[in-house]
């Protein structure tokens, strides 16, 4: 199990929302397809698969805000 | 969203050549026998007239500057006198083919061309259209003053109202056509499509690109043209507009109906000189202007090298690149060799040319050869071409003896009316805008950073007062981002373009979401041309349209400078208030990046007559007034600092509202109250006044603190008010201290409260000496602590706090080395 995590976003940034998700829970992802879009209040940012497999559980839903380290999902 | 448009690398990388098409040199072939079939001897014979009106307009004028009488006339004529004087060909030639609805934009040699433009357009247009242009021109008073004075019918006294109109501009009487306010290089009358002649060298080619963008966006008929000089090729910003005029993007991204690329034809007089600089051979290296398209796009601007010094060789390629133009094809290009036969003014000794040289090409004048061709091919005699040449020369006379007559144009009376110049500058208007919104790509409601601001809390401090983050509660970008949406939505003729605006959503996400609601024609990615982007927006305005420009950083302002402060600040003085220039430009003050990427230049805005500034400092601010910014019908310049883009409100209870709203220009606003001292700030200096506030206010010193919002105009009442109630001032700024806008505030106070003030006002900016980086901003921009160590120190020396900060330097010694 591999978790997608909010990365570092700069020094001054500890949160960022969630604008978009661009796979569905249950969905499979290879390594390195893009799968959520978050926006600080710098810029937007697209997340990557960190694995490969399927997409088993979203943790954040379109419009919640995250802290930087935070899980956005899983992928089993 | 990415790009559109994939840049791979097998296409790039591919073996291939770069080809160049060959471009034509004086190719123009026609007998004059199928000249007269086409045109007719009546209107041949009406090219050598206008030539010859120009020529004697300006042999007028250089007879002034020279002997100070024509024809027996007395004047002194003070003024420029930049003249054509063998170039009467390509003025002449051009206008034949233009009609009313193309807009000429001129240089300082531009009398010739305004002249033949009038002329042109009288020709073409019918009695009554004439009429009511001259009727609606100062309601008539022109008009009636050419009837009493020269008299003439239909065209006849369209021409006498042409000629006195421009003539007493010349002289800047007050009913010349631009009310005295232009004079000899910038006179203009838009009616007849001449727009405003610039005495900028290459002032006018991006003025012109932005007049062609409008007509492109707003579907109007004709072209633009720029009337630059062969010297003008040496400008930046002459590169800059054609370049603009180019982009590929009006083909690939665009989905305006009228599609293509903006109608622009860069008109170049090549008289061979700058001044005295010698263009082919010495200060250039294109050997033929013409090559100049090559460089630009595909197409090569259609780019040709025309004989000037024929009419109709001129005439036909206008004709034939204005066709091109309205295709949507441009830009074009034409090299138009007119040699000037006298001076570049009449100061101008001609020590860079020899006698050899004017002779050879004094066989070549204009009108020479075109008399000679019109008796050759019997279309004249001699005997008619000397009864015009006198029948012009009574023309001018008449024309000369009228403008020269202060009872019949009237010197323009600033003694009765001390401010009558002032009172041109601005109109204040602001538009109202329409309830309907306009077509967009996506409802603002479906796109991320608008869902995002919909979440936000509208009020900056939790319950407890603690500040909620920027992604949590309203920022001063999202007030200005809202400001932005609700003026994009309401009016469609206002576009926003800049560097980097669409996919970044400009460098510091004002435009963020924006791309995804407005083509690409209302909001673009300019080139990296800060000249062009800025007079670019100042013709597009001038014709009608209303723009929305940025640079990415103030320390920019420098590579838009004629641009700012001469172009998109003077024109509605210049026009005696009948151009309106609305546009903003926004100009981001930065932070941390060191000495080019973090200066507030406000002071040199400030400085120049004809703008409005703007800095505000909070979301509510920020908000509305960039809404009344972009309401305003006079042109806005539009602070912004980074370094708080991400600022909450936290001045307004209430919130900053969702709804549209505008904040008067010019009312600086009470921030926090006190008895003991005023604190008026400018732009994000406010922060650390509230800081310094609090901290003196546990000394028992309490603390007015102003923000000015608006530095031009500014009304001084709530300062006076407020000092004559602490007896103190510090105005701060993040500005370098010697010869801002916060010294001016601070004088004026000084003036007008000194029997309130207890000690003299001080101003707190930035010392005189470059913004080092991030680390050390601390001890250059005015801290908290600074201000404090301020009005102890000074204010009230009794309450002494220990100063923490590192300006213990004496002022008057660090002015003596410089600093
Ligand atoms: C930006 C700018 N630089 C310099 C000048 C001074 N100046 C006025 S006319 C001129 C020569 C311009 O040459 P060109 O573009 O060939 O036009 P021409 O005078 O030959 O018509 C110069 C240098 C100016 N008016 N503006
Ligand atoms: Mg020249």
């Amino acid at each position: 199990m591999t978790s997608i995590l909010v990365p570092q976003l700069g020094n001054e940034i500890t949160e960022a929302e969630v604008t978009e998700w661009l796979v569905g829970e249950g969905d499979e992802v290879k390594e390195g397809d893009l799968v959520v879009v978050i926006t600080t209040t710098k810029m937007a940012m697209e997340i990557e698969a960190p694995a490969s497999g399927k997409l088993t559980k979203l943790s954040a839903e379109e419009g919640d805000l995250v802290e930087v380290g935070a899980v956005l999902g899983e992928i089993g | 969203m990415p790009k559109e448009i994939p840049v791979e690398p097998a296409a790039a990388l591919a073996r291939a050549k770069v080809t160049f098409s060959d471009i034509p040199v004086c190719d123009y072939d026609e007998p004059i026998a199928e000249e007269r079939e086409r045109r007719g001897d009546a209107n041949l014979r009406e090219i050598l007239r206008h030539m010859l009106l120009v020529r004697e307009f300006e042999t007028m004028l250089a007879s002034y500057k020279s002997t100070g009488a024509y024809r027996g006339i007395e004047f002194a004529y003070k003024g420029p006198a930049h003249l054509s004087i063998g170039q009467e060909g390509a003025a002449v030639g051009a206008a034949l083919a233009l009609s009313p609805d193309d807009h000429i934009f001129g240089s300082h040699r531009s009398h010739g061309e305004f002249i033949a433009k009038g002329l042109s357009a009288i020709a073409t247009l019918d009695e009554t259209a004439l009429d009511a242009i001259m009727d609606e021109h100062q309601h008539g008073a022109l008009r009636d003053t050419v009837k009493a004075h020269l008299g003439g019918d239909g065209k006849v006294l369209a021409e006498n109202f042409l000629l006195l109109g421009v003539l007493a501009e010349i002289f800047m009487r007050a009913n010349g056509f631009n009310g005295g306010m232009g004079g000899s290089m910038h006179a203009f009358f838009p009616p007849f499509g001449a727009y405003p002649n610039n005495a900028l060298v290459s002032g006018s080619s991006a003025i012109a690109t932005g007049a062609a963008l409008y007509k492109k966006l707003a579907d109007k008929p004709g072209i633009a043209v720029a009337n630059i000089g062969d010297g003008a090729t040496g400008c930046g910003v002459t590169w800059e507009a054609m370049n603009f005029a180019a982009m590929a993007q009006y083909d690939t991204l665009w989905s305006d109906p009228r599609g293509g690329r903006p109608p622009v034809l860069f008109f170049c007089n090549n008289n061979f000189y700058g001044m005295g600089g010698q263009t082919s051979g010495e200060t250039m290296g294109w050997e033929r202007l013409s090559r100049l398209g090559a460089g630009v796009n595909p197409e090569q601007m259609h780019a040709e090298t025309v004989d000037g010094t024929n009419p109709l060789a001129v005439a036909d390629a206008v004709a034939r690149k204005r066709e091109l133009l309205l295709e949507g094809k441009g830009p074009a290009l034409l090299d138009v060799q007119c040699y000037r036969s006298t001076g570049h003014s009449t100061t101008d000794a001609n020590a860079y040319r020899s006698r050899d040289e004017l002779k050879a090409w004094a066989e070549h004048d204009p009108i020479v050869k075109f008399a000679a061709t019109l008796t050759a091919a019997g279309v004249m005699s001699e005997a008619e071409v000397d009864a015009m040449r006198e029948s012009v020369g009574d023309t001018i006379g008449a024309v000369t003896r009228a403008a020269v007559d202060p009872a019949i144009a009237p010197i323009v009376d600033v003694p009765n009316d001390p401010t009558l110049i002032g009172d041109l500058m601005f109109n204040h208007e602001a538009i109202d805008l329409p309830e309907a919104e306009v077509p967009v790509l996506k409802p603002p409601a479906q796109v991320a950073n608008f869902k995002s601001i919909g979440r936000k809390a509208r009020f900056g401090l939790d319950d407890e007062g603690r500040p909620l983050s920027g992604m949590r509660a309203i920022t001063l970008r999202d007030g200005l981002t809202e400001a932005v949406l609700h003026h994009m939505l309401h009016d469609e003729s206002l576009i926003a373009y800049g560097e980097d605006v669409r996919e970044w959503g400009g460098a510091y996400g004002v435009y963020r979401g924006l791309s995804d609601i407005f083509p690409h024609q209302r909001l673009f990615n300019a080139p990296i041309s800060e000249a062009a982007i800025v007079s670019t927006a100042v013709g597009y305005a001038m014709e009608g349209g209303r723009a929305l420009v940025e640079l990415m950083y103030t320390d920019f302002l420098g590579r838009a400078g004629d641009e700012v402060f001469n172009q998109m600040a003077k024109w509605q003085g210049m026009s005696a208030g009948q151009l309106k220039v609305p546009v903003v430009l926004r100009l981001s003050v930065g932070s941390k990046y060191g000495a080019q990427h973090s200066q507030d230049w406000s002071a040199f805005v400030t400085h120049v007559p004809g703008l409005k500034v703007v800095y505000p400092a909070t979301p509510y601010d920020a908000k509305g007034l960039l809404a009344s910014a972009l309401s305003s019908n006079d042109p806005v310049v539009f602070f912004e600092s980074q370094r708080i883009y991400d600022q909450v409100e936290v001045f307004r209870a209430e919130g900053v509202p969702s709804e549209y709203f505008r904040i008067p220009l010019g009312q600086p606003d009470i921030k926090r109250l006190g008895n003991d001292v005023t604190v008026l700030t400018i732009g994000p200096s406010l922060y650390p006044a509230m800081a310094a506030a609090e901290e003196l206010a546990t000394q028992g010193i309490e603390t007015e603190v102003i923000d000015a919002r608006t530095l031009v105009p500014f009304d001084y009442d709530p300062v006076l008010s407020s000092v004559k109630k602490t007896g103190h001032l510090v105005v701060v700024t993040e500005a370098a201290e010697r010869g801002s806008f916060a010294m001016t505030l601070s004088a004026n106070v000084a003036r007008f409260g000194f029997s309130d003030l207890k000690a003299p006002p001080r101003v707190l900016g930035s010392p005189n000496w470059i913004v080092p980086g991030a680390e050390m901003e601390s001890t250059f921009f005015p801290q908290a602590h600074d201000i404090v160590d301020l009005v102890t120190t000074e204010f009230f020396p009794a309450r002494r706090a220990n100063r923490r900060g590192v300006r213990s330097w004496d002022d008057i010694d660090l002015a003596r080395r410089a600093l």
